[in-house]
This record gives structure tokens, sequence and C-alpha cells, in this order.
């Protein structure tokens, strides 16, 4: 069965998607990911779309949902790589992914996820 | 319009496929990238649409337009249930209940025409257009036909799509399969249908042919059984109506005996049915057994002589019976062939009015075959008629006949029992000139068994009114004096030349006594004598010893009860003969039978003879009887409710105290082989109810009483 990998990188996840993804392999790699993030107790997760020449609605609610769920599962997710092309259809589109941070590549997604980790740690120290 | 390309969405795949050619065909129709995005993604949001909600569709693409600005057409046409709130959508209004909701507002958004058309039950076409970028030259149709080889050689082939592709095919071929698979199935279903009902219609025959063999074997037992219930009171009324006419009880008036004569004619006449019927009931069950002996014809002959004068009441009618010389013994059943003779006789007698009737024997197929004919010269048989006289009840309709009634029962069992013996029937008859029957019978019986039964010698005939004396005499003047000695006396003679034929006539008859001559020829009796004395069966028979030597110490000494050296003199032997067999007298006969009928028959049977009479109305009681009173003899009917005949018997043997008592079984049951079995060795007679006679009673009784067991 096809699967999109999901990379353990230091202490984030990293899932490079390189395929256009029909809607069945989208839903699996959201269910892999939460798998993942709980099973690892990941606090980050990084998604490249850098590959991805069209992201239609069924994909950009995908990406929002998975970023909704690692939220809860106490993990920030970090979209990254988005072709102009793609971002500015998904606006036409009507899509706005609320919730969903973006990032221009993998180096400075990492770096955000680490900048919020740290904010958020200080917060729970400063509540614990 | 000219089609550039055409895709079928039938699986999630090809939503992708899809938009990657709508990507593919924008960048080679030179849109740029952001508009190939834009295309492609409406194409998606357009495609999934179609693949979720219709469950598949097609997507065409096309460029319409020969001079710029031409139009790149994306159609999506799919066969659906249609949208149903395509107003609400539209409209920005509409939530799906999928969560998403944007996909035609989206889609609408991304191109520069947007048509949609769909309603309920018709599907939904929606025609995405894209104005081709103004800064490049027309597509021509030759540029559309390159464009159209560029996209099938880039027809992605990699191997995961090679396989679904097969996948798809394969799953076609299924689909194909499965069709035809259910067509198979609904045949086979319909067959299975067809099937049950052959097999339910073999399970009705089946049922049927099962009534029919229970209806025939019920319809056989019925038979069976009707001799004893029929024959019953039918031998009470033949009983009671010789009873009237014998005067019994006082004298009648002419006309009364003339309306008794007119009573025992029909129980007569109805008995003779009856016997035919359970006649053909046995063949018909199986249960006639052939018993071949040896005969001649010309005695055969004789005996239906005698037997059918009585048949003879019409003067001008002559029965002949035609020489047999040329005929040699037979092995047959003799009292079958006698009875399918008489049956063709009496039937030619009855249809005969004036003229003979011959009856003749000769010798067929090789001297194998023996045919017994019988000619008449009587009303004859139409052709098409000759084959239904001999099915059951089969009667013709003529004048004669209605004037002679017969069963019909007459000539099918008639052929029945030729066939039994291995013979068959043929019929030579016209109308008006009378008929001849033929019985070809085997010569010698096929399936007679290695030892015919040895032939019986000349039976006495037994006078019932008179009590046997057995004279065992060598020579034939004495014996002639013996004749003349009890001529005219209660005591009848019969013979017998040599200790052999002794032997053989004790086996069948039991005498009141014995006279006997000690040198026979060749051989003297002294030990035939001892042999009388030592053997239970003839030990209480009285022995006259008569004999020209005078050895009288011997004589006793071996057991003799009298001894006389001839001549012997007509007052001794008399006397003699009264003392010895007077011995048995005084005690009485007990009546054991639950019809009353039939006790009071027996009772005045023996009314007026020697014997007094008990009665019994049951097994039990009968049995209770016998052990008080210890009768001289006893009367024993077979069926019976309670305990039968047959139980009675066994009883009254196992008991000491009636071990000795004869017993003469006097029944309307026909008896079957089983019964004879049964019967064997423990009674001393059987009487058929429809054939006692005062006569018959009293020499029964007499035989029983000359024989009580030890």
């Amino acid at each position: 069965m096809e699967r999109i990998p999901i990379l353990k990188m230091g202490e984030f996840l990293l899932v490079t998607i390189q395929v256009d993804m029909h809607d069945r392999l989208a839903l699996t790699l959201q269910d892999d990911l939460t798998e993942m993030i709980v099973k690892n107790r990941t606090h980050g997760v990084l998604i490249d779309i850098s590959a991805l020449e069209v992201v239609d609605s069924f994909i950009g609610r995908m990406l929002g949902n998975i970023a909704s769920m690692s939220r809860v599962l106490d993990a920030a997710t970090v979209v990254v790589g988005m072709q102009p092309a793609v971002a500015i259809t998904l606006v036409e589109l009507g899509l706005s992914l609320p919730g969903v941070r973006t990032a221009l590549n993998v180096e400075k997604g990492m770096e955000l996820l680490r900048g919020s980790l740290t904010a958020t740690n200080g917060h729970a120290r400063r509540q614990g | 319009m000219s089609t550039i390309l055409s895709l079928a969405i039938k699986y999630e795949h090809d939503v992708v496929a899809a938009r990657q050619r709508a990507r593919q065909i924008a960048w080679l129709l030179g849109f740029e990238s952001q508009d190939q995005t834009r295309i492609a993604t409406a194409v998606s949001e357009i495609a999934r649409n179609a693949f979720t909600y219709a469950g598949g569709g097609r997507v065409e693409f096309a460029v319409e337009g020969r001079t710029a600005p031409q139009l790149f057409t994306v159609n999506i046409i799919d066969h659906g249930p249609g949208i149903a709130e395509l107003p609400r959508i539209l409209g920005g209004q509409y939530t799906s209940p999928t969560g998403m909701g944007i996909g035609i507002l989206g889609a609408r958004r991304l191109m520069d025409n947007f048509v949609i058309t769909s309603g309920p039950g018709k599907g939904t076409v929606v025609t995405l257009t894209k104005i081709l970028p103004r800064d490049i030259p027309a597509v021509t149709q030759e540029r559309m036909n390159e464009l159209v080889a560029a996209l099938a050689r880039q027809r992605p082939r990699t191997p995961i799509e090679e396989i679904q592709q097969q996948n798809q095919e394969l799953l076609r071929a299924l689909e194909e399969l499965r069709s035809r698979e259910e067509e198979l199935r609904r045949l086979n279903g319909e067959l299975e249908d067809t099937n049950r009902g052959v097999v339910a219609l073999y399970a009705e025959l089946d049922e049927k042919a099962d009534h029919l063999r229970r209806a025939d074997e019920m319809k056989t037992r019925f038979l069976s059984n009707m001799s004893h219930e029929f024959r019953t009171p039918l031998n009470s009324i033949q009983a009671l109506t010789r009873l009237l006419l014998e005067r019994s009880d006082g004298d009648l008036t002419p006309e009364q005996v003339r309306q008794v004569e007119f009573i025992r004619k029909a129980s007569h006449d109805l008995t003779e049915l009856v016997n035919d019927l359970l006649d053909l009931a046995k063949v018909e069950a199986g249960k006639i057994v052939v018993r071949p002996t040896e005969f001649e014809a010309a005695n055969l002959f004789g005996a239906l002589r005698g037997m059918l004068r009585p048949l003879l009441v019409n003067e001008s009618v002559a029965l002949i019976f035609d020489d047999t010389s040329g005929v040699p013994p037979l092995l047959q059943d003799e009292a079958k062939v006698s009875q399918i003779l008489r049956n063709f006789i009496s039937n030619a007698l009855k249809f005969t009015e004036r003229g003979e009737v011959r009856v003749s024997a000769a010798l067929v197929d090789d001297g194998e075959a023996v045919a017994f004919s019988v000619a008449d010269t009587g009303i004859g048989i139409a052709p098409e008629d000759q084959e239904r006289i001999f099915q059951q009840f089969g009667q013709l309709e003529n004048p004669l006949q209605r004037k002679v009634r017969g069963t019909g029962l007459g000539l099918p069992l008639t052929k029945k029992l030729v066939e039994i013996l291995g013979g068959r029937i043929t019929l030579a008859s016209e109308l008006g000139t009378g008929a001849t029957f033929t019985a070809i019978l085997p010569v010698r019986f096929a399936q007679a068994a290695a030892e015919p039964v040895a032939a019986n010698p000349a039976q006495p005939d037994i006078d019932p009114t008179r009590l046997p004396v057995l004279v065992v005499e060598d020579s034939p003047e004495e014996l002639a004096v013996y004749e003349i000695l009890l001529r005219g006396s209660r005591y009848q003679v019969l013979h017998a030349a040599t200790v052999r034929q002794a032997r053989e006539m004790l086996r069948r008859i039991a005498p009141r006594a014995i006279v006997l001559d000690i040198l026979l020829r060749g051989e003297d009796t002294w030990a035939f004598l001892a042999e009388l004395k030592a053997s239970d069966r003839t030990r209480d028979v009285p022995v006259v010893v008569a004999s020209m030597v005078d050895d009288r110490h011997k004589g006793f000494g071996l057991g003799a009860d009298a001894y006389v050296v001839k001549p012997v003199e007509r007052g001794w032997l008399m006397t003699t003969l009264d003392s010895l067999t007077a011995a048995q007298r005084g005690r009485p006969v007990l009546i054991i039978d639950d019809d009353e009928t039939s006790r009071y028959v027996v009772r005045q049977l023996l009314n007026g003879t020697r014997y007094e009479t008990i009665e019994a109305a049951s097994g039990a009681e009968g049995l209770e009887r016998a052990r008080e009173q210890r009768p001289a003899a006893i009367f024993l009917d077979l069926v019976m409710p309670g305990l039968s005949g047959f139980e009675v018997l066994d009883a009254l043997r196992s008991d000491e105290r009636t071990r000795g008592i004869p017993v003469v079984i006097l029944t309307s049951k026909a008896l079957e082989p089983d019964d004879h079995r049964r019967l064997d060795g423990k009674v001393t007679a059987v009487l058929s109810k429809s054939s006692s006679s005062r006569e018959v009673a009293c020499a029964a009784l007499d035989f029983a009483t000359s024989h009580t067991r030890s």
C-alpha cells in the first residue's frame, strides 16, 4: 500500500509530500501522522509541500485538519515550501487554512518550531 | 470545437489523473504557471465532486474557436443524481455535510467562465472555460494534432499506473464475469426450480404407485380374511338348512321343504363365489403351492366323469370323455388340473343347450406338453370378446348368460391356475358354433423338485357312518369273507394286503380296530403286531389276531386284544369288535367356539348320536372345562377373540391333564401352509365348517376317540 513517509528529524517529524496525493492517500497520511505524534511524543511537525503543484480544497483542508489535530496532541505544525501559484490559488479558492503556520523552507520552519516550543515551555514553567 | 483528450473518472486515482492532465494540457497550450495551477485545481474540485457524488463521470478537454482569443474548455459530465440545492450552493449559503462546500464556488472563481447544469436524476454537466493567453499564436488544427500526439507520448507510464490500468482492466473483466455469473446463477435457479418440480412429480408418482400397491395388497388381504368372515355365516346357514331337511326337529311341509331347498341352493352358490374369490386371492398373493404327483389322464377323466354327473341336468347335452391312451403318465398337480378341467366343463355345460361337451387329451409340442381340450356346441364367443372373458367379473351379455349366472371368476381363475402350472390357455370359438377351450400343460411340471410326491395309493372311500376296521389279509377270498361278515354292520372293512400297505393306511387313518392275519404272503406279522403295540399312535387300537395258526400265547404276549383261529364266525367277530370299540364311550365332547350358531350346529349334529356335548364360548373357558371335565374329545374353532384356537391348542398340549385329549379343529378359515405347520402333530383332524355333516362329525369323533393320545 502506498504511503507518504514520515521522518523523525531530531525532536520533530518531517513529512515530505513528493507525489500528487489522491484523497485516500491524504487521509492515510493524516492518520499516520497523528499516530506518530503520539508515539514519539513530538511537539513539532514539518510538512514539506514544495513538490506539490496543485493543492485543491480537499488537500488544503487536510493540511488544516493535521494542524488542528496536532495542536490538540500538543504539537505545532508548520507547512513549508508552498509554491506561490499554489498559495495564490488557495486564496482564490477561498481556503484560508486557519491555524496552519507556514514557512518558506524546512530550515525556517524548524526555527519557527523551536522558537514557539521554547516560548510554550517557558509559559508552562511559569504556569507550573 | 476540437477535443484534445477525454478521460474517464471511475476511481479515486482518476481525480488525480484529471488534474495532472489538466495542468499538462494547460502547459502545452501555453498558459502561464499560475493559470496552470488554477485550471488544475478547478478541474480537481469538479472531478472530485463527480467521483464523490455521482460515482464517476467523464472529463473532456477541448479548444474552441479558430482565431484568437481561443477558449480552453473542460467539460465534466456525470450521470449521477444531480445537485439538489444548486442555487444555494452557488449563492454561497450552503454548507456541505462533508464539511467542504467550497468546491464549486472555488472552481468558479478560478476559471474565466463556469456553467453548470444539473437536475435531479439528470446528472450534472460542468463546463469550465479559460481564455487562452493572447500573446501566443492561435492553436491550429496542426498544432492540435501535435498536442494530442504529445499527450499520448507523455502519458505517464509508471509501474504503479501500469498496474492500476491492468487492475482496471481486471476489474472490468471481473465486472463482466460477475454479470455472467449472475446470469448463470439465475439460469441455475430456474433449472433448480424446474428440477424441484420434476422431483416433486416423481415423489408424487412414487406415492401414487405406493398407494396402488397398498390398495392391491389390501384387496388381497381383504379377500383372504373374507374367507373366514363370509364363510362362517354361510356354513351356519348350510348346516342349519341341512338339519332342517333332515327333519331333525320335526317334519316340514312340502312348501317349507321347497323354501329351505332354495335357501340351501342360494347359500351354496354364495359359498362357491367366496371360494372362487379366495382362490383368486391366493393366486394373486402367490400363496398357491403346486404339488406335482404322477397320475394317469384316464384316472383323472374317470374321477371327473363321476364328479360332474350331477351337473348334467339337461338331457339334450352329452358329456363325452375321449380315449386318453396316447397320453403318458403326467407329473402335474392333479388337483389343479382337475379344477381347471372342472371349470372348463361346467362352463361348457352352462352355455350349451343341446349337442355335446367333449373332453379330450392329446400330446403336443413334441411330446413335451399335453393339451386338455373341452369342446362344446354352445353359443360360442365372438372374437372381440375372447379377451374379456378371462378378466375378473368379465361376463358377456347374452340371453343364456342371464339364465345361468356365474361368478365371473371361473375363467380368470382357471387361466391363472394354468399359468401357475407352467401352461397356457387357448380358445377357439365363433359366435354360434360352440367353443373349444384348451389348456396346454407341460407333461412334467418344470419346477417339480427332484423327488415328486409319491402317488397316493387308491384311497379307500371312508364311509363316515361306519367305524373303520383295518383288515390285514393277503388272500382276496378271505377278504371277501370279512366283507360279507361285516356287511350291514356298523363296521367298514379297510383292506391292506401287506404290512407295508397296512403301515401306509395307519399313517392316514385311524381304524377303530385291526383284524390281523399272521401269515401273509412271504412274511409273518408278529413283528408288526409288536410294533403296533409299541407305538403311541396305535397302542390303543384293539387288534384281533385271526390266523390259521393257533398260537394264542404268543399273540396275547405281543399285545393282541383277541385271538381267533380261522374260520372266523360272524357272531363272535361282531361281539368282539363291539366290546373292543366300546371302551371310549361315556365322556362328553367339548365344543369351543365363540360363534353361538356354530356351537348350536355342532350340538345339533351330535344330537342323537352316542356323544354328549358340553360347550365353551371362549378359549379361556374352554381350557377350564377341558381341565375339569376331561372330555373325550374337543371341537376347537381357530379364529376366536381373546385366545385363538392355536393358543388354546398349545395350552391344552402343555398341560398334563389335557395333553391326551384328542382335538378336532372345526374352522371356516382357509388354512395356510403356516397354519398346517402349527397344527401338525397336535390335532387328530381338521374339518371345514362348510363340510360339517352329522356323518363327518361322528366319523371325526370316532376317529379321534379311537385314537386317544397317551
